[in-house]
């Protein structure tokens, strides 16, 4: 590609991204650390000495391990298994067993909490009267709840890396004596550690800062929600922003650390293995046997989401005091269409949703050509730039487009115009903040695709194309794009559906009721007394059926490489 | 130290592809053991039902005296180079060669020994501490070969070991690793689909074909005798000559073909009778090309050369034996390899000469 073209690219998408991402991060900063325009670590300290602050932030960092943790022990196994055997119903289970990590875990909780409260349907079954679960295992249920909806990120990973050993790798090990648990932790479990850490990072920085899930649990001791609860006060309040430099900061260390850990990077093997595969068919009785973690593991992993599911079937009452609900109906989701708020959340999050991702996909490919194609030495720290806002929490994100919009609307040029005020305050209208913060969020999924795209389409073809005649411009309408078009639906598609059920976003930023997207208001309708709980269940259910419909789609499309776009 | 490696009968399956069918072979102690043959030929399977990665359908495989079928592969104390290296990437050179004497639990200053001349002997002193990724082709696989021998195994089985590396490194590479069998007295089974590595520096070769063994013998006696027309075809270059039986004399068969009578004083590979319909072989190197053949030349015709590929030392001529009654030239080509040419027929021309190539040289296989 042409140098001064690139140049341009990277300069333009240089500057979009400086705005988009890196002022609302300076916001945060600033606000931390700028008393009255001179510089006080004041505030940083404040938030250490103050008991309930680091409080909150010591329960987050054992959320966060406790969910890693879980993840991990649910997720290797289950990879190892389904990497090393063949068995009955392997296909469906392996696409089962991706679905919990497009089930928000923050509407898994309502169906949670149906199932564990203290007149809830556990207690009830096993006939231990009221004891309350969610009360005294309020850490536990976060953690479980969060673990089950993010270990497909850590399968995902782990399976990727596992595919990738030359088989070779454990048979020279076989060869010379080492055997069984041994051999996996010596050779395999060091062989996938760049896999695993990868994957790692990104459960351990969405767990830290999770926010939906500790907030419905009502575990309010984590900083999450005491950032989410001091929002209010976001003009005149610094602590908040000390606080969210301080998860900003820890999050920014930890994926430093697994990036320059392992460069980011598997082993490159050797070459392609002699042996296609050592995969091993397990039949009869064994096969049963590998298949049942993977059932056991599912149906637990959906147990809250079809907890929602009873729930949003459920007479507004019948379910108390009841293993499962008494008596259904359906006219909770006649309810839920006909309730003002919802009808105008499910358009709201479709528009938001399908702007945030044509301008994924512009940035995106323009991003991933300059990455691939380009000769131009600031190439990687671009790659690396799109990366970023994985290592960036949406919280952090969501604050920091808070700050800039409250001190925007500020200003006397946005008073005094409704054109700038309905643009730029979120308290009027927040649909340019909430595209752009779910656009950001998402950026790495759609990058990585266009270039996982591109590597793998030949440059020749790009030149055969030029060699004929065709420009630039030709070139890559007729010829690139719709040869990588897979990978750039499949990169949409994920981030159109994380963008539909996005939570910290859209808690945050949508403050008025006709521009709340769907989780907004399922949070919202939660919290109403009487029918509310009903209803919100039959808007989860719906947002659900659509996600499930869409990652399996994308499933479909990837396949296995599904997993690439989980790296760090 | 030393030990043989037996096959019983040995048939390994893949769904309905018999890959090894029924072989019965014994490699000998401390042989140098070539198993040769086209892709999809079985060899590689062999070579790791013997390493235990497979376990075969039927029939027995003895290392020594023990029977190891069914035995787990780390408890077969088999050396093994993969044809990929499988060195291990998160480990340095050293850490690799030493895993295996950990897992033996040899004592720690006795590893250091030991695998310092392991690396010793295939050259890698220096580079003991570099990871795998920062060697080149050959240096991977001289370190493959020394983490495979430190632990002294009862055999050495090298799985297509220089298939990766460029030609020049294969060919230093190949005499190393006779050179390394030899001095460890090794048994070693080396699977290539590569003749000219066989040839080079097998003990034995067996040619294998659709999971049979379809010849074994020492590298001189698979190229000058083969006993079928696969082995001929497979190894080396041959002109296939259709031929009737006419006459057996005491040590030679007369026979009738399209270039005319032939004599072979060769071994036939199977005792054949008069009239029996047969494939003669007859490699381009044993073709003389000229104007006066010696007095003991054999078979003598009369030929037009043609099509010739110059190659300096040598030429490749193409060759159609004159018919001898009509006087034109017939239908059956011979390729033959000229050594310092004199005769060369470029762009259609065709020059008048005589071929001739001695009796021994005449393989008489079964049609």
């Amino acid at each position: 590609m042409r140098a001064k073209l690139s140049w341009s690219i990277f300069i333009l998408v240089s500057v979009i991204f400086g705005f988009l991402f890196l002022a609302p991060l300076w916001m945060v900063v600033k606000g931390g650390f700028i008393d009255e325009g001179r510089f006080t670590l004041a505030y940083l300290r404040g938030v250490f000495q103050n008991p309930v602050y680091t409080e909150g932030l010591v329960n987050s960092l054992l959320l966060a391990i406790g969910t890693t943790t879980l993840v991990t022990l649910i997720a290797v196994p289950l990879a190892w298994l389904g990497n090393k055997y063949d068995f009955p119903g392997k296909k469906l289970v392996s696409g089962l067993i991706l679905v919990p990590m497009i089930l928000p875990p923050f509407v898994g909780a309502i169906g949670f909490q149906q199932i564990l409260g203290i007149y809830g349907g556990l207690n009830i079954a096993l006939g231990l009267g009221p004891i309350d679960w969610l009360g005294k295992l309020q850490y536990w249920g976060v953690i479980s709840l969060q673990a089950l909806a993010l270990y497909p990120i850590m399968y995902l990973n782990a399976s990727a890396a596992l595919a990738n050993i030359d088989p070779a790798m454990e048979e020279a090990a076989a060869n010379l004596g080492c055997r069984g648990v041994r051999k996996f932790f010596k050779i395999t479990l060091p062989l996938i550690m760049p896999g695993l850490f990868a994957g790692g990072t990104i459960v351990f920085i969405w767990s830290f800062t999770e926010l939906g899930t500790p907030l419905i649990m009502n575990y309010t001791k984590c900083a999450s929600v005491q950032v989410f609860d001091a929002l209010k006060e976001i003009g005149t309040n610094p602590f908040p922003y000390a606080l969210v430099f301080v998860m900003l900061a820890m999050s920014v260390s930890l994926y430093a650390l697994g990036k320059f850990a392992f460069g980011g990077k598997a082993y490159a093997m050797q070459s392609k293995a002699a042996t296609v595969s050592a995969t091993v068919t397990a039949r009869g009785l064994k096969g049963w046997l590998v298949l049942l973690p993977f059932a056991f593991v599912i149906f637990v992993a959906l147990t809250p989401h079809l907890g929602v599911i009873a729930t949003s079937f459920t007479t507004p009452g019948s379910w108390y005091q009841s293993i499962l609900p008494q008596d259904f109906t359906s006219a909770n989701y006649v309810e839920a269409l006909g309730h003002s708020m919802t009808v105008s959340s499910i358009r709201n999050s479709l528009f938001y949703s399908v702007l945030a991702v044509m301008f994924n996909t512009v940035l995106g490919i323009a991003i991933a050509y300059v990455v691939v194609r380009s000769t131009i030495p600031l190439r990687g720290v671009l790659d690396a730039l799109a990366m970023l806002p994985l290592a960036v929490p949406g919280l952090v994100m969501a604050f920091g487009y808070l700050a800039i919009s409250s001190y925007l609307s500020n200003q006397d040029w946005v008073k005094e115009q409704p054109f700038w005020q309905n643009l730029l305050d979120v308290r009027t209208n927040p649909t340019l903040f909430l595209v752009v913060a779910y656009a950001i969020r998402r950026l790495p999924y759609m990058v990585r695709s266009a270039v996982a795209g591109l590597q793998q389409t030949s440059v020749t073809l790009e030149e055969a194309a030029a060699n004929l005649g065709a420009s630039l411009w030709t070139t890559l309408r007729k010829i690139t794009i719709p040869l990588i078009m897979a990978n750039l639906i499949a990169g949409g598609l994920l981030a159109f559906s994380f963008s539909m059920l996005e939570v910290s976003d859209s808690l945050m930023l949508a403050q008025r009721e006709d521009f709340y997207p769907i989780t907004k208001t399922i949070y919202e309708l939660f919290q109403l007394i009487g029918t509310g709980k009903y209803i919100a269940s039959a808007l989860g259910v719906w947002a659900m059926m659509f996600l499930t419909v869409t990652i399996i789609g994308s499933s479909l499309i990837l396949g296995r490489k599904l997993g690439a776009i989980f790296r760090v | 130290m030393a030990v043989s490696i037996r096959f019983e009968h040995v048939t390994k399956c893949f769904g309905d592809n018999r890959v090894v069918d029924d072989i019965d072979l014994t490699i000998e102690p401390g042989e140098l053991f070539f198993l040769l043959g086209p892709s999809g030929c079985g060899k590689t399977t062999l070579l790791r039902c013997i390493a235990g990665f497979y376990i075969p359908d039927s029939g027995k495989i003895f290392i020594g005296n023990r029977d190891v079928t069914n035995l787990a592969p780390e408890d077969r104390d088999t050396g093994m180079v993969f044809q990929s290296y499988a060195l291990w990437p998160h480990m340095s050179v050293r850490e690799n060669v030493a895993f295996g004497l950990e897992l033996r639990k040899v004592p720690k200053a006795e590893i250091q020994q030991r695998v310092a001349e392991a690396l010793a002997a295939v050259k890698m002193t220096e580079r003991a501490d570099y990871k795998p990724n920062q060697l080149s082709g050959g240096q991977q696989q001289r370190v493959a070969l020394a983490r495979a021998l430190v632990v002294r195994p009862q055999c050495l089985l090298l799985d297509e070991p220089l298939s990766n590396l460029d030609a020049k490194l294969r060919l230093e590479m190949r005499g190393e690793i006779r050179r390394i069998c030899k001095q460890f007295g090794l048994t070693a089974v080396y699977v290539t689909h590569d003749q000219k590595e066989a040839l080079s520096i097998a003990d034995r070769i067996a040619v294998l074909d659709k999971g049979k063994i379809q010849q074994c013998g020492s590298p001189r006696d698979v190229y000058k005798t083969p006993r079928s027309r696969f082995v001929a075809h497979f190894i080396g270059e041959t002109n296939f000559i259709d031929a009737t039986v006419e006459r057996i004399s005491a040590g030679a068969i007369h026979l009738a073909s399209p270039i005319g009578p032939v004599t072979s004083t060769g071994t036939p590979a199977e005792p054949v009778e008069v009239g029996q319909k047969v494939t003669l072989s007859v490699r381009p190197e044993v073709i003389h090309v000229g104007y006066e053949p010696p007095e003991d030349a054999g078979n003598v015709f009369d030929a037009a050369v043609h099509d010739t590929i110059y190659l300096g030392e040598m030429a490749q001529h193409e060759v159609n034996v004159m018919n001898r009654s009509s006087g034109h030239a017939g239908d059956v080509k011979l390729n033959v390899f000229d050594m310092n040419p004199k005769i060369v027929a470029l762009d259609g021309e065709r020059q008048l000469a005589k071929i001739w190539f001695r009796t021994n040289n005449v393989v008489v296989l079964k049609h």
